[in-house]
């Protein structure tokens, strides 16, 4: 059950820092 | 502090500087696809590589491609260690017959490892079986510093190129940079190491039976007799290079570099120093080189220069000084004992090498020790701290140091152009509100989480103060040095504080991942807007990047910055507890 918790919140942060990737670009894009 | 002392620094950064040149120009021919001697043995292994995983290295990719498959790599990299250590108990390699690794301190520890830290909440070789050590954290050591490398040569095409929309491909800087940078350095150094005596075997653990039995008392109250010594054993020496020259510090051992298999001599010592410093001072002069700017280069890395000298000078004068309270004990040096504050120093080196270590392993992102930051006088345990919160740019991390010293340029020229009235350029690229949005990101995140969570945990009696082994002021620097070292991906324990608990294992994963990967977003999305950018000519009115006044100004605003941000906390612990000591008062 640890191990399940641990990858789904692997997942959650990776998922998190990608997100944030687009939210980067995309006020890159509302600036141009 | 003695001439002794001051010569052997003087040889270790000379030597550094001796060798950042080549070090420069070779790693500029490498992430340039230039001719190096190695290509006939390298170039069919990196074609076979490319081969055997579909990578089409003509790709070039754009920023936001390039974050992804930095984040998928280590995504799948995290996975595998975290699989390895705990399924140690079934896989090969495990002579001590060492359990899995318990979850929590899994998940820290491949979060540790992924993200360069090398953070270690547990005693190594009592708690990771050699599979273990090689495959899920030695290979991390090369990953994680390869990452850091690739990520800084995005960010130097980003300044390079013009009107383009790419950084480079991903796959192949990473490649490249631990086939023709990492390995080759590494069996040069495994080999040094060896000679000096670090250990490289697969045997069991010897016992040694004592000449002295000695009684223990255990925390039961219950006293025993212990005749006999366990002395770890395993391929240490292979790993001791790769944990230094890439600014990992993940120690083979607990004692990390003061224990004698890892670090046996004065020379062993200076070489781990050198192999910190080395591949950070080239890829500085690389900067340089690529930017066709080499003069730039120079200039840069003599903030860094400058920067480094404060620190080992603070640090080493600090602990030369006696200690105050400890009133009748002759403390001077002398041809009989090194004087000064020797508490948590190994006898072999001494005060001059104990402080230079601390400065360099924490100017760059290393981590290893091999001395306790904690035994330091106040002042001098500041110094370690300081240099990360600084942002580790004094050097860095292998790559990482050279893309945060990058964020500070950004920051430097946006401030010069505001000073003369001008819009800022940089090496001709103008610096605009975006660009420097995302430098302020980058600024932001870092002491938002180094302080955010060392004040919840202070807030936290039963959670974290529970964790703490001294109160006071020097109870608030072990706080405030975790989270630091983990933000900053460093890895360097300023112990004292038991960190091997679910909320230490979890916060510190939480700041080791954010502190390396919400970082590294706005970094390359300053490269990718900057590639994208026309090259302006150069004008009367253009800040020359190549001068004393550009350094100058460069130190001042990594100074001013940090000191905002971080010298409020810093005055409630080393600062003040070193003001108490005068006083008379220790914790």
């Amino acid at each position: 059950m640890s191990d399940v918790l641990v990858l789904v919140s692997l997942v959650l942060l990776f998922a998190l820092a990608m997100a944030y990737v687009l939210g980067c670009e995309r006020l890159k894009g509302k600036q141009s | 502090m003695s001439l002794n002392g001051w010569l052997q620094i003087s040889v270790f950064i000379v030597t550094v500087l001796l060798l950042a040149q080549p070090m420069g120009r070779y790693l500029t021919r490498v992430f340039s696809h230039r001719k190096t001697w190695l290509d006939p043995v390298l170039i069919p292994c990196e074609r076979l590589l490319y081969r055997i995983t579909g990578v089409d290295s003509d790709h070039e990719m754009r920023w936001t491609e390039y974050a992804g498959a930095t984040l998928l790599f280590s995504a799948a990299t995290l996975v595998l260690t975290y699989a390895v250590e705990r399924l140690q108990h079934l896989l090969p390699l495990n002579p001590q017959h060492l359990p899995a690794v318990e979850s929590a301190l899994a998940f820290n520890t491949a979060i540790s490892f992924t993200t360069n830290t090398n953070w270690q909440a547990y005693t190594p070789e009592t708690t990771m079986s050699y599979l273990t050590q090689m495959l899920g954290l030695a290979t991390h050591n090369f990953w994680s510093a390869a990452v850091g490398m690739a990520l800084a040569m995005a960010f130097v095409r980003g300044i390079a190129r013009r009107e383009s929309k790419t950084l480079g491909n991903f796959w192949v800087d990473v490649t490249r940079a631990t086939l023709w940078v990492l390995l080759p350095l590494s069996i040069v150094f495994s080999l040094a190491f060896l000679s000096q005596g670090v250990v490289q075997n697969f045997r069991p653990y010897d016992t040694a039976r004592l000449m002295e039995p000695q009684k223990v008392t255990g925390l039961d109250g219950k006293t025993t007799i212990v005749t006999t010594q366990t002395i770890a054993q395993g391929p240490v020496a292979s790993q001791e290079a790769i944990k230094m020259l890439g600014t990992n510090g993940g120690g083979f051992f607990n004692a990390n570099s003061a224990h004698p298999f890892e670090n046996p001599t004065p020379l062993s010592n200076f070489l781990e120093m050198l192999a910190i410093f080395l591949l950070p001072a080239g890829l500085a002069l690389c900067l340089g080189e690529m930017v066709g700017s080499p003069k730039h280069g120079w200039a840069v890395l003599a903030a860094m220069v400058v920067l480094w000298f404060v620190g080992t000078l603070t640090c080493y004068w600090a602990e030369s000084q006696p200690n105050p309270l400890l009133h009748g004990v002759d403390q001077q040096t002398s041809l009989m004992q090194s004087g000064g504050n020797m508490e948590g120093k190994e006898v072999r080196f001494g005060i001059t090498n104990s402080a230079l270590f601390a400065t360099v392993t924490t100017d760059a992102s290393c981590g290893a020790v091999n001395s306790m930051h904690d035994s330091f006088m106040p002042l001098g345990g500041m110094v370690p701290m300081a240099n990360i919160l600084l942002g580790e740019i004094v050097f860095g991390g292998v790559g990482a140091g050279l893309y945060g010293m990058l964020v500070f340029i950004v920051m430097t020229v946006f401030i010069a152009g505001l000073m003369v009235g001008r819009t800022p350029e940089y090496l001709g690229k103008k610096i605009e509100s975006y660009d420097v949005q995302m430098a302020m990101l980058y600024l932001l995140i870092f002491p938002f989480i180094i302080l955010g969570f060392s004040a919840i945990t202070l807030l936290m009696p039963n959670v974290g103060l529970s964790s703490l082994a001294n109160h006071g002021p020097h109870g608030l620097s072990e706080v405030l040095y975790a989270y630091t070292s983990a933000t900053g991906n460093n890895g360097s324990a300023f112990a004292g504080l038991n960190a091997n608990t679910h909320w230490f294992n979890y916060s510190l994963a939480i700041a080791m991942f954010f502190g390396r990967f919400m970082m590294i977003v706005p970094m390359l999305a300053i490269a990718g807007n900057l590639a994208g950018k026309k090259i302006a000519p150069t004008s009367s009115g253009t800040f020359p990047v190549t001068t004393p006044l550009f350094t100058m100004l460069l130190i001042g605003v990594i100074v001013i910055v940090g000191a905002l941000t971080f010298f409020p906390s810093l005055s409630l612990g080393p600062i003040l507890e070193h003001l108490l000591l005068r006083a008379g008062h220790a914790f």
